[in-house]
C-alpha cells in the first residue's frame, strides 16, 4: 500500500495542502482561510486534497507538515488573551522606552507600535543578577508570591518574565515562574533565559513577550490539531514549520509559538533550496512576488541564510525600526513595499513613483473593478498586454482593460508620454526597486549577487522576473511546478531542524574554554531533546557550530560558522580566522592589531530529511501556441504567442517574447530570453 | 531628461550612498556612530555640490557634510586630483563643528576622468586633546586638529599624518580601523557608481547632477510659495551645565515671490566660556532640518533642496562661533536650534510642528577602576527625554528629537563597566499636559561596584528651565540631576566617591492646546 505525506500551509488569505503518494504523485488544493477558527480551514483543505486522491487518513503514514500564519496574526491584530509581563524591580517600561530610536528621522508625526503589555499589566519584582551572572539579589520570594496573587484576581492567561542579565543565570527567573505554577498551574509562563538567552533586554523582553502572548493561542490550536488528526485516523501528529526553515515536534513548538513567526514564507525559502539541490545550483536569488509587497532570499550553498532576529508588524512602509524586534532565528529575508498592488504616481520632482503604498485587495487595482482609481503594477501589467482581462485567475475574475488604461492615461499625461509608456515606466520602475533592494541584500552580506539565478514565484513573481534577472546580471529564472502552493510544497521538502544560541561575552584572548564546552555541551543536549520531538534518533542529527563575534570595541557582532566542534581543538587562533574571514567578506577589512570579543554561541541542529520528490506530468508533445496577445516590449507593440503551461513538453523551447500562462500567475518571457521545460517540471529561461 | 528615467538613475545613486553607510554604520569602533548613526555620506559633484546623500544619520552631520563639499574642492582644484587620492579634515568651521567628527572625501574616477566624490563624515572614539566634555577652555584643548591634506596621495599613505594621528589619539586602532572603513566604504561606493553609469550608459554624472539638483531646488521653492509670506518669531531658553542659561531666538522670513525661507538668529545668546559653542555650518544643519522636516520631509536632501533655505547668525553668538572658542560639546546647544524655529513656523504650518521637547540628549561617560584595580573609561553614552506634543498626537515618551540617537542597552553598559543600575523608567506625570499631552521623560539611576574614587562627566540640560507648552499646552517638566539626592549642575568631570548613587531626571515635552 503506497505510503502519503501531506502538508498544509494557512497563509493570510489561502490555506494551501500538498498530498503526496511515496511514487511522486502529488494533489493540491487552495482553499479559503478560515481566520476565526484557522483548524476548521485546515481540516477543510485536508478533506478535499485527501478526497481528490481517494485515499483515507490512515494511508498518510509518512509526515503531516503544517506552516501556519496564526502567530503573526495574532500579534498584528492584538488579539491575545490578558498577557502580563514581570521584569527586574525599577525597569517596568522596558517596552515602552524601548532603544529611545526614532526610526525615521526627517518626519516629526513619527508614532511607533504599541506593545503588545501595557505598563499597567508590567509588574516589578525584586531580583538581580548582575553581568558576571552572579546573584547579588535572590527573587524575594515574599514579593513575588504577591505579584502572583495579583496576577491571579486580573485574571492573567499568560505570562512573560525578563529579568536584567538573565540571559547568563535564568535562577531567578526559573524560581519565579515555579512560584507562579504552584499557584497557577494552568497558567501560561515563558522566561526570557529559556525563549531568548541573547544578551540587550529590550529586544530580549520583546521576544519573551510574543512568546507569551501568543503561547494561549497556539496552544490550544496545535492540540486541536493533533486531535482532529487523531479522531480522523491519522497516523502521525504533525510536524510544525519554524522561522528558521526547520520542522519540529508539536510540543517545541508550543513552548516557543514565537519561532513559528513567518513559517509560510520560510517554507518557499525551503522550496528554492530544494530546487537548487534538484537542479544541482550551489546559489539560487528565490524571488517572491505577491500583491503588496516583494520578498528576495539569498539560497547559499543549497541553504536559505537564516539570521538571529527578525521584526514582525512593521507600522511605517516596511521600514526597519518601526515593528516589535524578536530575537530568533528566522529564514533571511528582505521584504520591499512593491507588489502588483502598489500605487504608482507623480511627485513633486516630476518623478514616477511606484509604491509603497499598497491599494491591496480593496479596492484593489482599478483593473479589479472594486472601485480603485489608483493605477497599480497589476494595472500596468494588464496594460502592457502582459495579463489577459478574460483569463485572470483562470477566467475565474475579468479584469477592466479600459478603466486600467483610462487611469493609465492620466498618469502619461502628468508626465507628457503615452499611456502604453507610462505602462512600461512603471514596469522597469518596481522592476529597479526590487532589484535594488536584492542587490542591497546580497552586498550586506558580502555576496555578489551577479550570475546568480534567480527562483521566481508569487502572483506577480513571473511576471517580473526576467526584467529583474537583467538588471541583476542574472542568465537565468527558474519558474517552479506548484508554484502556487509553494510554501505547503516547501514543508515537506525541510528536514526537523533547531537553531539554539546562548549569549556569553567574552574576550577571545582570554576566554575561559571550560565554560564555553558546558555552554556548547548544554545547546547539544537541548537541541538532541528538541529533535526527539521531531522523531530524530540521536545519531541522525548533524551540527554547526557558530558564534557571533566582533571586534572588541564594536557593538554590532558577525555571525561566523566553524568546519568543527570548537569543544575539541579550543583554538583560539582558528575562531580569530574563521571570524576574520567572514569580516572580510563583508566589510573588505581586516584589523589585525585589535582583539576579538565573542557575543554568544550558536549551533544549528539538523535532523535526516526523507526524499520527497514530485513526479510532474509533462505532456509528450510539444505544445503550440494558444492564441497571440499584443503586448509591449522594448518599447515595441508585438503579437506574442501565448502558451498554457499545463500544455507544455519535456525539454519544449519557446524563445522570448513569449506568454506562458498559469491559473494564479504569468510567466514572461522577455526578448532575449529562451525558455526551456526541464524535466523537474521547472521552465528554465535562460540568457545568452 | 524623462521622469523614468531620471527616477530609475536617482533612486539607484541615493541606493548606493546609503548602502554604505548602513554598512559604516555596523563596523564603527565609535559608539554613538553605532547606536546614534551620527554619520553622514554622501555623492558630490565636481563642482562640490551634494547630489545625493544616505538615508540615514543624524541632522547634524548630513547637512554639515554638504557644506564641506565646496570647501574641499576649493582646496582641492580637480584637475590636480589623481585615482587614489584621499582627502581629510576634521576643522570644526570646515565640517562637522568639532574635532571628534573627521570627514573624508574620495575623488570618484569613471573611465579615467574624475566625475565627483564619495564622502563621509563619522564620528571618532577619539581625538585626543580634553576627551568627551565641554570642559575646554579653547579649541586647542580638544584635541587634534587635522586641516584640509591627502590622507593618500594616488594611493601612497601619508606617512607623517598617520604618525601624527597615531600619537596623538588615544585610541589609534579604533580610529584608524574607522578610517580605513571610511576609505574603502567609498571605493566600494565609486565602483557601484561606476557600474551603475555603465548600465544606464552614462560617461558622467554633469547632466544628472543638474536635473537632481535643479529640480529640487524647484520643488523646494515651489513648497515654500504655498506659504503665507511674513516674519515669524520663535523663541527658546534653556540652561546647560553651569547653570548658564541660553537664549536662542529666530526669526523665520517667509518669501513666498522668491520661493526661499531665511531663518536669522539675531539677538541669541553670546558666546559661552564652555565647549558647547556652534559653529555654523551645524547651525545651518539643524536649522534646514526643521524646515525640511515640516516643509517636504520625502524630498531627497541635496545642493538644491537646501539651497532655497538661508540661515544667518551674528558673527561671533553661540550659533556662528569664532576661533579659538571651545566647541566639543557642541550638540548640547545644537541639538536646541529646532525649537525656536518649529515655535515660528507654529504660525504658518501648525499641524506639522511639535512643542519644545527636552532637546539635547543628556551625555554620560565613566572613568574609575574595576573591583581589581585595573582602570577603565566608558564610552559615552546617553538618554533623552520626552518628545513634544503634535496637533492631534502625544509626544512619544523617552524618545530623542531633534537626533536619532539610541540608548545603549543596560546590559551592555554593565558588562563593560561595573555599573549597576537599580531604575530606568518613565517618569509619569514629566509630560506637560495638553490637548496633545508631552511625552514623559525618564528616570535612570545607578550606582558604581568599585571600591576607589571615580570620575563622572555628565552633560544635562534643562535642569531648570522646562520645555515650553504649545498653543495653550502646558510646560513639561524641568531635568533633574542628583548624586545621592541632592541637585547638582557642572559642566566639568566630578570626583565621585565609592558608594555615590546618580540619579538622572530627563525633562518631559511639553503639551499642545490647552486640555
Amino acid at each position: 500500500m503506497p505510503s502519503y505525506a501531506l502538508a498544509v500551509d494557512i497563509g493570510g488569505t489561502f490555506t494551501d495542502v500538498v498530498l503526496r503518494s511515496d511514487s511522486g504523485q502529488t494533489w493540491v488544493d487552495k482553499t479559503l482561510t478560515t481566520p476565526e477558527q484557522l483548524d476548521v480551514g485546515f481540516f477543510r483543505a485536508v478533506d478535499s486534497a485527501l478526497a481528490k486522491a481517494g485515499i483515507k487518513p490512515a494511508a498518510v503514514t509518512d509526515v503531516v507538515v503544517h506552516a501556519t500564519t496564526v502567530v503573526t496574526n495574532a500579534v498584528i491584530e492584538r488579539k491575545g488573551p490578558r498577557t502580563a509581563l514581570l521584569v527586574t524591580e525599577g525597569f517596568r517600561d522596558i517596552l515602552t522606552i524601548r532603544d529611545e530610536h526614532r526610526y525615521e528621522m526627517f518626519d516629526p508625526q513619527i508614532e511607533f507600535p504599541e506593545p503588545l503589555v501595557g505598563s499597567d499589566m508590567t509588574f516589578g519584582v525584586k531580583e538581580r543578577v548582575l553581568a558576571t551572572g552572579a546573584v547579588l539579589t535572590p527573587l524575594d520570594t515574599k514579593a513575588a508570591e504577591a505579584v502572583a496573587d495579583e496576577l491571579k484576581a486580573k485574571g492573567v492567561v499568560s505570562v512573560a518574565i525578563s529579568f536584567l542579565n538573565a540571559y547568563l543565570n535564568p535562577a531567578n527567573e526559573r524560581a519565579m515562574r515555579d512560584i507562579l505554577k504552584k499557584r497557577m498551574p494552568n497558567l501560561y509562563v515563558s522566561i526570557s533565559s529559556d525563549v531568548a538567552p541573547q544578551i540587550r533586554e529590550y529586544p530580549r523582553t520583546s521576544t519573551v513577550v510574543m512568546n507569551a502572548y501568543t503561547a494561549p493561542i497556539t496552544g490550544p490550536y496545535l492540540d486541536a490539531l493533533v486531535a482532529g488528526l487523531k479522531k480522523r485516523g491519522f497516523g502521525n501528529e504533525p510536524l510544525i514549520m519554524l522561522s528558521n526553515g526547520g520542522v519540529i515536534g508539536v510540543e517545541i513548538a508550543k513552548i516557543f509559538p514565537v519561532r513559528m513567526v513567518e513559517s509560510g514564507p520560510a517554507a518557499g525559502a525551503l522550496a528554492a533550496a530544494y530546487f537548487a539541490e534538484v537542479l544541482g545550483l550551489d546559489r539560487l536569488l528565490s524571488f517572491d512576488m505577491g500583491g503588496t509587497t516583494a520578498k528576495a532570499c539569498i539560497i547559499e550553498d543549497r541553504h536559505p541564510l537564516v539570521s538571529g532576529n527578525f521584526e514582525v508588524d512593521r507600522i511605517y512602509r516596511f521600514k526597519s525600526g518601526s515593528g516589535l524586534p524578536i530575537l530568533i532565528p528566522s529564514v533571511d529575508m528582505i521584504e520591499i513595499g512593491a507588489g502588483g498592488g502598489s500605487i504608482a504616481s507623480v511627485s513633486n520632482l516630476g518623478l514616477l513613483k511606484v509604491g509603497p503604498q499598497s491599494a491591496g485587495s480593496t479596492p484593489g487595482p482599478v483593473a479589479y473593478g472594486r472601485g480603485g482609481t489608483n493605477p497599480t503594477v497589476t494595472d500596468a501589467d494588464l496594460v502592457l498586454g502582459y495579463l489577459d482581462a478574460d483569463n485572470f485567475l483562470g477566467g475565474d475574475m475579468k479584469l477592466d482593460l479600459k478603466g486600467a488604461e483610462k487611469q493609465m492615461a492620466e498618469l502619461g499625461k502628468k508626465l507628457g508620454t503615452s499611456t502604453r509608456d507610462v505602462a512600461a515606466g512603471i514596469y522597469r520602475v518596481v522592476g529597479e526597486s526590487m532589484t535594488a533592494a536584492a542587490r542591497a541584500h546580497a552586498v550586506d552580506r558580502g555576496i555578489d549577487y551577479r550570475g546568480v539565478p534567480l527562483f521566481a514565484f508569487g502572483g506577480a513573481g513571473p511576471v517580473h522576473a526576467c526584467y529583474v534577472a537583467d538588471l541583476l546580471e542574472s542568465p537565468m529564472v527558474i519558474y517552479p511546478p506548484l508554484a502556487s502552493v509553494l510554501s505547503a510544497f516547501g514543508t515537506l521538502v525541510t528536514p526537523p531542524r533547531l537553531d539554539l544560541s546562548q549569549g556569553a561575552l567574552a574576550r577571545l584572548s582570554s576566554v575561559d574554554w571550560h565554560g564555553v564546552d558546558g555552554i556548547i555541551d548544554k545547546l547539544v543536549e537541548d537541541a538532541r531533546k528538541g529533535l526527539a520531538s521531531a522523531g530524530c534518533k540521536p545519531d541522525e542529527i548533524t551540527f554547526k557550530f557558530g558564534a557571533d563575534m566582533r571586534y572588541f570595541g564594536q557593538q554590532n557582532e558577525v555571525t561566523a560558522w566553524f568546519d568543527a566542534d570548537p569543544r575539541k581543538k579550543h583554538d583560539a587562533a582558528a575562531v580569530r580566522e574563521v571570524f576574520e574571514t567572514e569580516y572580510e567578506k563583508l566589510y573588505s577589512l581586516r584589523l589585525p592589531e585589535v582583539d576579538i570579543e565573542i557575543v554568544s554561541w550558536r549551533l544549528v541542529a539538523t535532523g535526516p530529511l526523507a526524499s520527497r520528490d514530485s513526479k510532474i506530468d509533462l505532456k509528450g508533445q510539444p505544445a503550440k501556441p494558444s492564441r497571440t496577445r499584443s503586448a509591449r516590449f522594448n518599447g515595441d507593440d508585438v503579437q506574442a504567442p501565448v502558451y498554457a503551461r499545463r500544455e507544455l513538453a519535456q525539454g519544449q523551447s519557446i524563445d522570448g517574447p513569449a506568454i506562458i500562462e498559469e491559473r494564479e500567475t504569468t510567466i514572461i518571457i522577455l526578448p532575449g530570453w529562451r525558455a526551456t521545460v526541464d524535466k523537474t517540471g521547472c521552465i528554465m529561461a535562460t540568457k545568452d | 531628461m524623462d521622469g523614468i528615467e531620471l527616477e530609475i538613475v536617482w533612486s539607484n545613486i541615493i541606493s548606493i550612498v546609503s548602502e554604505q553607510a548602513k554598512a559604516l554604520q555596523r563596523i564603527a569602533f565609535s559608539p554613538i556612530v553605532r547606536e546614534a548613526g551620527d554619520l553622514a555620506n554622501a555623492l558630490f559633484d565636481k563642482r562640490g555640490r551634494m547630489v545625493a546623500q544616505a538615508v540615514t544619520g543624524t541632522p547634524g552631520h548630513i547637512n554639515s557634510l554638504a557644506a564641506a563639499g565646496k570647501h574641499f574642492v576649493e582646496a582641492f582644484p580637480t584637475q590636480t586630483l589623481r585615482e587614489g587620492d584621499v582627502l581629510i579634515t576634521n576643522d570644526p568651521w570646515l565640517s562637522a563643528g568639532h574635532f571628534f567628527d573627521i570627514t573624508v572625501m574620495l575623488p570618484a574616477f569613471h573611465k579615467g576622468k574624475l566625475i565627483g566624490f564619495f564622502g563621509s563624515t563619522i564620528h571618532h572614539t577619539d581625538i585626543g586633546g580634553y576627551g568627551v566634555g565641554a570642559g575646554a577652555r579653547d579649541v586647542h584643548e580638544e584635541g587634534l586638529w587635522i586641516p584640509m591634506l591627502k590622507l593618500y596621495d594616488a594611493g601612497e599613505p601619508n606617512k607623517t599624518l598617520f604618525e601624527m594621528i597615531r600619537r596623538n589619539v588615544r585610541t589609534p586602532d579604533h580610529v584608524f580601523g574607522d578610517l580605513a572603513a571610511q576609505v574603502s566604504s567609498a571605493r566600494l561606493a565609486g565602483k557601484r557608481l561606476s557600474a551603475l553609469l555603465d548600465r544606464q550608459g552614462y560617461e558622467d554624472i554633469d547632466e544628472l547632477s543638474e536635473e537632481i539638483i535643479s529640480r529640487s531646488e524647484k520643488a523646494t521653492r515651489e513648497s515654500i510659495r504655498k506659504l503665507k509670506a511674513g516674519t515669524y518669531h520663535g523663541e527658546s531658553s534653556f540652561d546647560v551645565p553651569g547653570g548658564d542659561v541660553i537664549t536662542l531666538k529666530t526669526a523665520v522670513t517667509i518669501d513666498p515671490k522668491l520661493g526661499e525661507i531665511i531663518i536669522d538668529f539675531a539677538g541669541s545668546s553670546g558666546p559661552s566660556p564652555y565647549g558647547i559653542n556652534v559653529v555654523m555650518n551645524y547651525t545651518h544643519a539643524y536649522s534646514t532640518f526643521a524646515i525640511r522636516s515640516c516643509l517636504d520631509p520625502e524630498l531627497p536632501n541635496n545642493f538644491g533642496s537646501l539651497a532655497p533655505i538661508k540661515v544667518v547668525a551674528p558673527e561671533g553668538c553661540i550659533v556662528n562661533c569664532k576661533y579659538p572658542v571651545p566647541v566639543n560639546a557642541r550638540h548640547v546647544v545644537g541639538m536646541y536650534v529646532p525649537m525656536p524655529i518649529l515655535k515660528a513656523l507654529y504660525h504658518v504650518m501648525p499641524e506639522r510642528v511639535l512643542a519644545e521637547g527636552s532637546g539635547a540628549v543628556w551625555t554620560i561617560q565613566i572613568q574609575g577602576r574595576d573591583d581589581r584595580g585595573d582602570p577603565f573609561t566608558s564610552s559615552m553614552f546617553n538618554y533623552s527625554g520626552g518628545m513634544g506634543a503634535r496637533q492631534t498626537k502625544p509626544g512619544p515618551s523617552a524618545t530623542c528629537y531633534p537626533t536619532g540617537v539610541a540608548a545603549v542597552p543596560i546590559e551592555v553598559l554593565e558588562a563593560s563597566m561595573p555599573i549597576l543600575f537599580t531604575r530606568k523608567e518613565l517618569r509619569e506625570g514629566s509630560g506637560g499636559t495638553g490637548a496633545s499631552p508631552g511625552g514623559d521623560g525618564q528616570i535612570i539611576q545607578w550606582t558604581m561596584r568599585t571600591n576607589t574614587d571615580w570620575l563622572l562627566n555628565t552633560v544635562a540640560s534643562r535642569t531648570d528651565l522646562a520645555p515650553e507648552g504649545l498653543a495653550g499646552g502646558r510646560p513639561g517638566a524641568a531635568g533633574r540631576f542628583l548624586v545621592n539626592g541632592k541637585p547638582v549642575s557642572e559642566a566639568r568631570k566630578m570626583v565621585m566617591k565609592p558608594d555615590d548613587q546618580v540619579t538622572l531626571e530627563t525633562p518631559g515635552g511639553g503639551g499642545y492646546g490647552a486640555a
